[in-house]
């Protein structure tokens, strides 16, 4: 016969391994002390070496900011972060696949341990994207804060007629507007002449397509502005080459930077700036969707800094970051606006590449080996010199998806290692990847 | 323990033992064992599984495994291959190395996951010797 004091303690025992949320207090280092049944049930598919030691560890390869998160934070107690997403995987789930999408919580307690509030966000995550999309559609529409540009374009993206609005908010006047294609209002490398299409067909799709950046007036001068592109007739009503569709744009930049920490916050990675695993695999997805609608040119390259271990090891963690930093400026030097660049975990980055063949990719990546290669990092007066190494590959009918694709890039990559470093390899069907079996597993 | 163990973790015929075995054979092993029906409702317990989880057998016999004992097991890596072995109706004897969280604390285990058609209970052996 228990005691009562033995039988409530078994209730909270049970209590504990039956809540559907995953719950973990750690040390400042990560060190896993206490964790229950939900963190382990989440937890143990992405752990690499079979352990729960570390939860930064665990979670290195899709959250590797958080170790650095929890280190620049410094009230002595506060939410480190709150209900932040980690992307595991692309795309969504169903079924017991392992989550996709993750929903992480910090609470450091004291200088000494943390508590971590682990979740599945996949299906709240798919929701919320709906939504927000819906919300942001909404705005448009009804807040008139600032001034709006309406025209009509047709099926092939060409402004129909002019009209005063268009003049007000660009400056563009009608003789250059008429029939000619919206890209005029995107700065040069803002839009390319298939995205233009691709917009439509996503606005026939979804009942409307939104973009927000950098828009350009007549004079070439910039602005901030959004793009909602909605179809004027159902899709069944008229006949393709008649279609219409109506283009509002908007000049949001007093809304810019607000909107900006917002996008920053919740897609871009912590330490580079550049856009995080999240962001990467929805623009990636969405770009394939476009690619497997019309097929054209789309390659990726996987970039990693060659021995950055020793650079960590050598000069500390903070010479590492400033690395991590120095490489993610050359990528967005090297790459264009309409490349997706991103940080996928650790020193590996990726890009993709719409509209450039598999030779066009391996040029740039060769422009960015040369110039990493060239200069050496400033890091408090220490001069720090690193190469990178990158993989190519391009996506054509025999390849599955994003997953596939990547798993070529990474290929490719190996073998760039494999043959001295500081190189870029392109993909062909006779790269194995020897450790691709252990990775995947 | 003063009888010697009848059958070891990783015996080639365990699954055939433990199907037959009583309550007190279970409980002279030195090896945790959660058997369960095709419902997923544990329906065997070991009284060393029940030390090291803190939990009675009244708690857990008659109880969804997957969600009331062991929820940390309800991933593709456990749960889905008793069902992926359920659904081809063929057997599964796997050895996978695993951290369970009982009394919250990460614990290194080895679990075999043991189904065979024609068996009705499946087992889980947890052996902390890992």
């Amino acid at each position: 016969m228990l005691s009562e004091q033995e039988d409530e303690f078994e209730a909270l025992t049970q209590f504990l391994y039956m809540a559907p949320i995953g719950l973990m207090q750690t040390r400042m280092d990560g060190e896993i002390v206490m964790i229950n049944a939900a963190s382990a049930q989440l937890l143990m598919p992405l752990s690499r070496d079979g352990e729960l030691a570390n939860l930064f560890t665990v979670l290195e390869d899709v959250a590797p900011d958080l170790e650095h998160r929890v280190r620049s934070f410094e009230p002595r107690h506060g939410m480190v972060c709150d209900s932040v997403h980690v992307q595991v995987g692309p795309g969504t789930s169903g079924g017991r696949k392992n989550a996709q999408i993750l929903s992480l919580s910090l609470l450091k307690l004291d200088s000494e341990r943390l508590m971590a509030v682990l979740g599945d966000a996949t299906e709240s995550v798919t929701r919320d994207r709906e939504l927000r999309q819906s919300q942001a559609w909404i705005n448009i529409i009804v807040t008139g804060i600032t001034d709006y540009a309406l025209l009509s374009v047709d099926d092939q993206g060409r402004v129909q007629s002019w009209n005063p609005s268009i003049a007000r908010v660009t400056g563009f006047e009608a003789d250059a507007t008429q029939g000619r294609s919206y890209a005029m209002f995107y700065p040069n490398d803002g839009i390319m002449a298939q995205r233009v299409l691709d917009r439509l067909h996503e606005a026939d799709a979804n009942g409307w397509s939104l973009d927000e950046g950098w828009r350009q007036r007549a004079d070439g001068t910039r602005f901030w502005g959004s793009c909602l592109i909605a179809p004027l007739q159902g899709v069944d009503e008229s006949k393709p080459e008649e279609r219409v569709y109506s283009l509002i744009i908007r000049d949001i930049s007093d809304r810019r930077e607000a909107n900006e920490a917002l996008r920053r916050s919740v897609l871009c990675d912590h330490l580079t700036g550049l856009a995080n695993r999240g962001a990467f695999f929805e623009a990636a997805e969405l770009e394939l969707q476009r690619w497997g609608r019309v097929p054209r040119p789309l390659s990726l390259v996987v970039i990693d800094a060659d021995h950055f271990k020793v650079v960590n090891d050598t000069y500390g963690h903070a010479a590492g970051d400033a690395v991590l930093r120095h490489l993610a400026a050359g990528l967005v030097a090297t790459f264009r606006t309409v490349d997706v660049v991103a940080r996928l975990g650790g020193e590996e980055f990726v890009v993709l590449l719409p509209d450039t063949t598999l030779e066009g990719a391996e040029a740039v990546a060769e422009r960015l080996c040369q110039s990493i290669a060239a200069v050496a990092v400033d890091v408090d007066g220490t001069p720090i010199r690193y190469t990178v190494s990158a993989g190519v590959a391009e996506m054509e009918a025999g390849v599955s998806g994003l997953d596939a694709l990547i798993k070529r890039a990474d290929a490719a990559l190996y073998s760039a290692k494999a043959k001295g470093r500081d190189r870029v390899e392109c993909w062909s069907a006779g790269v194995v990847h020897p450790a691709s079996a252990a990775q995947t597993a | 323990m003063t009888t010697v163990q009848a059958v070891s973790f990783d015996d080639k015929t365990v699954l055939k033992y433990l199907d037959q075995a009583t309550d007190a054979d279970l409980d002279a092993l030195e090896f945790g064992v959660i058997g369960f029906d095709p419902e997923g409702v544990v329906r065997r317990y070991n009284t060393l599984e029940s030390t090291m989880a803190g939990l009675s057998l009244q708690r857990v016999i008659g109880n969804p495994l997957f969600t009331v004992v062991a929820p940390c097991m309800n991933n593709y890596l456990v749960a889905q291959r008793f069902e992926d072995a359920a659904a081809s109706g063929s057997a599964l004897d796997a050895t996978i190395d695993y951290v369970l969280t009982l009394r919250m604390r990460p614990l290194k285990v080895k679990l075999r996951l043991l189904a065979a058609p024609g068996v009705t209970t499946r087992f889980v052996l947890i052996n902390r010797r890992a």
